[in-house]
């Protein structure tokens, strides 16, 4: 479904997208997870046809993206975008009327949980609310590809929470690609299956998350038993409070000898080792 | 695809707030002038006015303007927002510009003909400055004027939408330098100023007022047609 091949787009001196390749072909909730200026918007808008890229070549849907063939079964949007002043309820009937296959019925339950009044305007309401309303039109669309950048920016835990369920509700209604980028990672974790890390322009990894959570570990312990081990894993970043060692670990389980002990990493440790820490993902 | 133009065309008339409101505010200023002059002249304390003056028609004439600049600066990403298509916005737009010239040509010949009619009986004079009288349009006829005023509005709304639509791209700057390069270097150089004239006489003076009217939508939907590809390569 989405496909890119060797793709580069510079910016003068910076690659914001430094020769990518990557297929996404089944649908699901993705997340795209980076640090600031890392490329994920670079990334989305490459998808949507929104810029053109500077090498390479992007396939959505069999055909080839340009900012001339924008693909039609792309659905973009950032946080903070514009909107007309006009009322909820009218902003709604209006995406309906403009696309095939809107779901109004979705929208006006959603408006309706996440206490969005019908008849307030949109510069009425808050930041949070708005992008809740733009990321309901969004959702309630057809598109086959929906591509969130930032929509939780602003959201307090509750919003956040609840924007969450409405990606779950809106993905079980309507199974397609959702790209969700996000640097709320252990949250968006519970309803994305699926992975993508950009840094300096790079994709370092696509995985399911089930596969991270299986495969990243930390071993704790004393550091004279603890150093040994990491000669045969692929240790992404060591940690020393005086004699103990915790070594943060990607790839398969060992048999442990006594004294060390093994604990789960957090996808946010994950996420840090692999883009701050030294080591990286073999 | 036809009504989700319409739509298009309705959201964009509900959201032209600012242009609406600019061309009250200045209709209105002139209104209330107006207003003075006939309250002084009816009180005795001013009689008449020698001058000439614009007629209050002319002042509707914002509104196409405005609109054309608005629409593609303001709206055009609000409406991809929504999920409209760029064809939908491409139809609608072209809508929006012919019911605006219509209704603004319309409303400024019956200013034109009632209220300009009765401040030059009371207190104007000199009389009043409206483009069917100073085009030469008027003399076809109320009707014909009407159309020929439509299609250079039109002509006007298309120029200048399709520039503010290419005004975040260097071609667009290009092109508004072209146009005030064209009009200094033409005017000096006898060959090309006769070029102008031609040009001008075609979509304003033209004997023939049917030519008149052709020109100008024929230029005026060739230029708008600019903008499938504008809008095709612009970032949302």
């Amino acid at each position: 479904m989405i496909e890119f091949r060797n793709v580069t787009k510079q910016y003068k001196d910076v690659a914001a997208v430094d020769r990518v390749s990557i297929r996404i072909n089944k649908n699901g909730i993705y997340c795209l997870l980076g640090r600031n200026g890392a490329g994920k918007t670079t990334f989305m808008k490459l998808i949507a046809g929104h810029i053109g890229a500077s090498g390479g070549e992007i396939i959505v849907n069999g055909k080839t993206v340009s900012t001339s063939r924008m693909p039609e079964c792309v659905n973009f949007i950032e946080s903070g975008s514009a909107q007309f002043n006009m009322k909820v309820s009218d902003l709604i009937d209006t995406a309906a009327a403009l696309q095939d296959g809107f779901d109004r019925d979705f929208a006006r339950e959603m408006t309706e949980r996440f206490e969005l009044k019908l008849n307030k305007r949109f510069k009425q309401l808050s930041f949070g609310m708005k992008t809740m309303l733009t990321t309901i039109i969004t959702l309630s669309n057809n598109s086959k590809v929906i591509l969130l950048d930032e929509p939780t920016l602003g959201f307090d835990a509750i919003m956040r929470d609840q924007f969450n369920t409405l990606l779950v509700e809106s993905y079980e209604k309507n199974p397609r690609i959702i790209i969700v980028s996000t640097h709320l990672i252990d949250e968006i974790a519970k309803v994305t299956e699926r992975l993508i890390i950009i840094n300096n322009g790079k994709i370092l990894m696509e995985a399911g998350i089930e596969e991270i959570d299986e495969n990243a570990y930390t071993l704790t312990g004393p550091t004279n038993l603890v150093s040994p081990l990491l000669s045969s894993v692929n240790c992404m970043g060591t940690t020393t409070i005086g004699s103990v060692m915790a070594a943060y670990v990607y790839g398969e389980r060992l048999t442990l000898p006594q004294g060390v002990s093994t604990e789960r990493m957090s996808l946010q440790d994950f996420f840090i080792r692999l883009v701050g820490g030294k080591g990286n993902v073999k | 695809m036809l009504n989700k133009s319409l739509v298009v065309a309705k959201t964009n008339f509900r959201n032209l707030k600012l242009a609406y409101i600019i061309t009250a505010i200045v209709l209105g200023c002139m209104l209330i002038q107006d207003a003075v002059f006939l309250i002084l002249h009816y009180s005795g304390v001013y009689s008449q006015w020698d001058g000439t003056s614009v007629s209050i028609g002319n002042y509707l004439f914002l509104l196409p303007i405005l609109a054309a600049v608005f629409i593609p600066l303001l709206n055009f990403r609000k409406m991809m927002n929504l999920g409209a298509k760029r064809t939908d916005f491409f139809v609608g737009c072209l809508v929006n510009h012919l019911v605006i010239a219509a209704v603004i040509s319309l409303a400024s010949i019956i200013m034109f003909l009632t209220y300009d009619t009765f401040m030059v009986s009371v207190i104007n004079t000199g009389g009043t400055l409206d483009v069917v009288h100073w085009f030469g349009w008027i003399e076809n006829g109320a009707v014909i004027a009407f159309f020929q005023q439509f299609a250079f509005l039109f002509l006007l709304a298309s120029v200048l939408h399709t520039l503010s639509a290419a005004q975040d791209k260097w071609y667009g700057w290009v092109a508004d330098v072209l146009i005030v390069a064209i009009i200094a270097v033409f005017i000096p150089i006898a060959p090309l100023r006769a070029a102008l004239v031609w040009f001008f006489n075609l979509i304003i003076f033209h004997p023939n007022a049917f030519a008149q009217i052709a020109a100008c939508l024929g230029l005026g939907l060739a230029v708008y047609t600019l903008n499938v590809l504008l809008f095709a390569r612009k970032a949302i």
